[in-house]
């Protein structure tokens, strides 16, 4: 569910639980109203049958008849003011209740109207009159002490309740605010990961649950920017070629002049010398310009490789048998160095796809460097292992030879920077470069000058079922 | 009669070796550098008539080259090879009194003529 969506339904059950509260505090207030107005209609009648009772007094005492009469009225007029209210009454006591009342009150009103014939000092109706008048005015007030009692109560319960609303509402608040700002925070967190690793130079798309929240929508957003940034990095890679084939034309000018002239040199002083010169002398001006022609070739050679780093033929293969292939190849040059070697390789690691020629054809190149790098002794280190990503394996070659200054390190992989002098065409490298491109793969180079340096490779492994969609 | 000294310098070795070899032919002496910096201190030692360098050399280059040779001795003329074709080095060079710019490949022929005229020019 969307952060967004999650605030507002928490919102509305907060909202409609202090709804709910107003209501119920809305009824209880109309309750105690509605119980107040009887309360008032009860000391009404209250106070009439009070005064009931007094001439009532009156008429036993000093046998005024005339107090008979208006006890008459004050019942007749209480049963009218008790039909008047009926309503309001019954919302307030049972009907019960009224209809008791009114019966005490008929049953009084019936002894009344039987003493108006009757004599006024006859023990036994006083008794009966007295005895009704009572009732009808216990009754009536232990009705309106009761509805008081309940006025009481039903205040206290709405205090209660509200006291507990408050605090409920306010842990929920609490509660629901904490879980989403963790939400967020999370989301935040795993948003800081990926853009890391997007800066890291990861353009894939981003892989594992996708949630139907606003981190899927940012998800789904910086997916296709990685998209558009591997685009944007791929049309780098394609300008940068261009303009290396200018520093490239350049370079090739200057690396082939230099081998023509020597030919030439050699010829002309050949053609001058001919007659001084003996079988011997002969053969070794031959054999220079047989050298120089091999470097001509050579340099042509890795020209065509760098310009043409895509007819790759990879296939599925172990990285730990490619290593010891390439090493075969330069174990001549270790053994005629002053190099101590040693060999790690991991193993269990998962398959590569890869040009096995192309990949031996970058160690051959590192590992050369390196040996020239450790002119005055050292050690070579060759390792494989897991990537750190998981899906790819690394490998490392490492000498400790003179290292590369800081300022030549970003120039290395460029073609035809050399720090090796005439030793070097300065195509190695980028050729290596372009070849680790070309299979998804990169190469990284850490050196410290004194200490030595260090190549690691990073190759995807092989995956079966991406190779067999394609 | 005093034979007239000759400086190759050049990081290409058969470059020194050919012309070494050719201007003996001459009645040179010559002596051959790989780089700059041995070259320039031999140069401290000794006079040389004419020096021929290679322009673009790891270290100092050609241009500082000629810069030193004409401040330590202003008559000896410098010749400069160079494998790349620059207009403004060419310039820079002919500013700075050079007196002969070569583009490789060297005609032999026309080095020699060229340190001949270098040598008359010094008479």
């Amino acid at each position: 569910m969307k952060i967004e969506n999650k605030l507002i339904l928490s919102n509305i059950i907060n909202g409609a639980f202090i709804v709910l509260i107003g209501l119920f505090a809305y009824q209880n207030a109309n309750m105690v109203l509605t119980k107040l107005r009887f309360v008032e209609i009860a000391d009404d009648l209250n106070a009439s049958f009070l005064e009931m009772r007094v001439s009532e007094k009156n008429f036993f005492l000093y046998h005024d008849r005339k107090a008979l009469m208006d006890i008459r009225g004050k019942i007749a007029s209480t049963m009218t003011t008790i039909e008047a209210e009926k309503d309001d009454i019954i919302r307030a006591i049972e009907e019960e209740d009224l209809k008791k009342l009114q019966s005490h009150l008929k049953a009084y009103s019936f002894a009344i109207n039987g003493a108006s014939t009757g004599d006024p000092r006859d023990p036994d109706l006083e008794t009966k009159i007295r005895a009704a008048g009572k009732r009808l005015k216990e009754y009536s007030e232990s009705i309106s002490r009761l509805e008081r009692t309940r006025v009481n109560d039903i205040i206290l319960s709405s205090k209660r309740i509200l006291i507990i609303s408050f605090w409920v509402i306010l842990a929920s608040a609490l509660i629901i605010t904490h879980i989403i700002s963790q939400k967020i925070v999370r989301s935040l967190r795993r948003i800081e990961k990926l853009t890391k690793s997007i800066s890291e130079g990861n353009f894939n798309r981003i892989e594992g649950v996708r949630p139907r929240d606003e981190l899927g929508s940012v998800i789904e957003a910086m997916d296709s920017m990685s998209e558009e940034l591997a685009h944007r990095e791929e049309q780098i890679i394609q300008s940068k070629k261009l303009a290396s084939l200018g520093i490239l034309t350049a370079g090739v000018a200057h690396e082939i002049t230099n081998p023509l002239n020597n030919i030439s040199m050699i010829a002309q002083t050949y053609a001058e010398l001919y007659p001084k010169l003996g079988e011997h002398d002969r053969i070794e001006f031959m054999n220079k310009v047989d050298a120089e022609t091999e470097r001509i070739r050579k340099i042509v050679k890795n020209l065509l490789d760098f310009s043409k780093p895509k007819d790759a033929h990879p296939k599925q293969a172990d990285i730990n048998t490619v290593i010891q292939q390439t090493l075969t190849l330069v174990q001549n040059m270790i053994d005629v160095s002053n190099i101590e070697t040693s060999i790690h390789l991991a193993d269990g690691l998962p398959p590569v796809f890869v040009d096995d020629h192309q990949i031996q054809q970058v160690l051959v190149n590192l590992i050369t460097n390196a040996v020239q790098a450790m002119t005055s002794g050292g050690r070579l280190v060759i390792s494989s292992r897991p990537g750190k990503k998981g899906d790819s394996i690394e490998i490392g070659v490492a000498d400790t030879g003179k290292g590369i200054a800081p300022e030549f390190l970003p120039h290395i992989f460029d073609p035809f920077f050399s720090t090796k002098g005439e030793g070097g065409t300065g195509l190695g490298l980028s050729v290596s470069y372009g070849i680790i491109k070309n299979h998804q793969g990169e190469i990284r180079v850490d050196s410290m000058v004194g200490v030595g340096t260090t190549f690691t490779l990073e190759l995807p492994r092989y995956n079966n079922e991406e190779k067999n969609n394609e | 009669m005093n034979r007239h000294k000759i400086m190759v310098i050049d990081d290409e070795k058969i470059v020194g070796d050919m012309a070494k070899l050719s201007l003996e032919q001459e009645g040179y002496v010559v002596e051959t550098f790989l780089n700059a910096e041995p070259a320039l201190k031999r140069l401290q030692e000794e006079k040389f008539d004419v020096v021929v360098t290679d322009y673009k050399m790891k270290g100092i280059d050609g241009m500082e080259v000629l810069k030193t040779v004409k401040d330590l001795y202003p008559s000896t003329q410098v010749i400069m090879i160079t494998a790349f074709a620059n207009l403004d080095a060419a310039i820079e060079a002919l500013r700075r009194d050079v007196h002969d710019f070569f583009p490789k490949p060297v005609k032999i022929r026309e080095l020699k003529a060229s340190i001949k005229r270098a040598l008359e020019k010094q008479l």
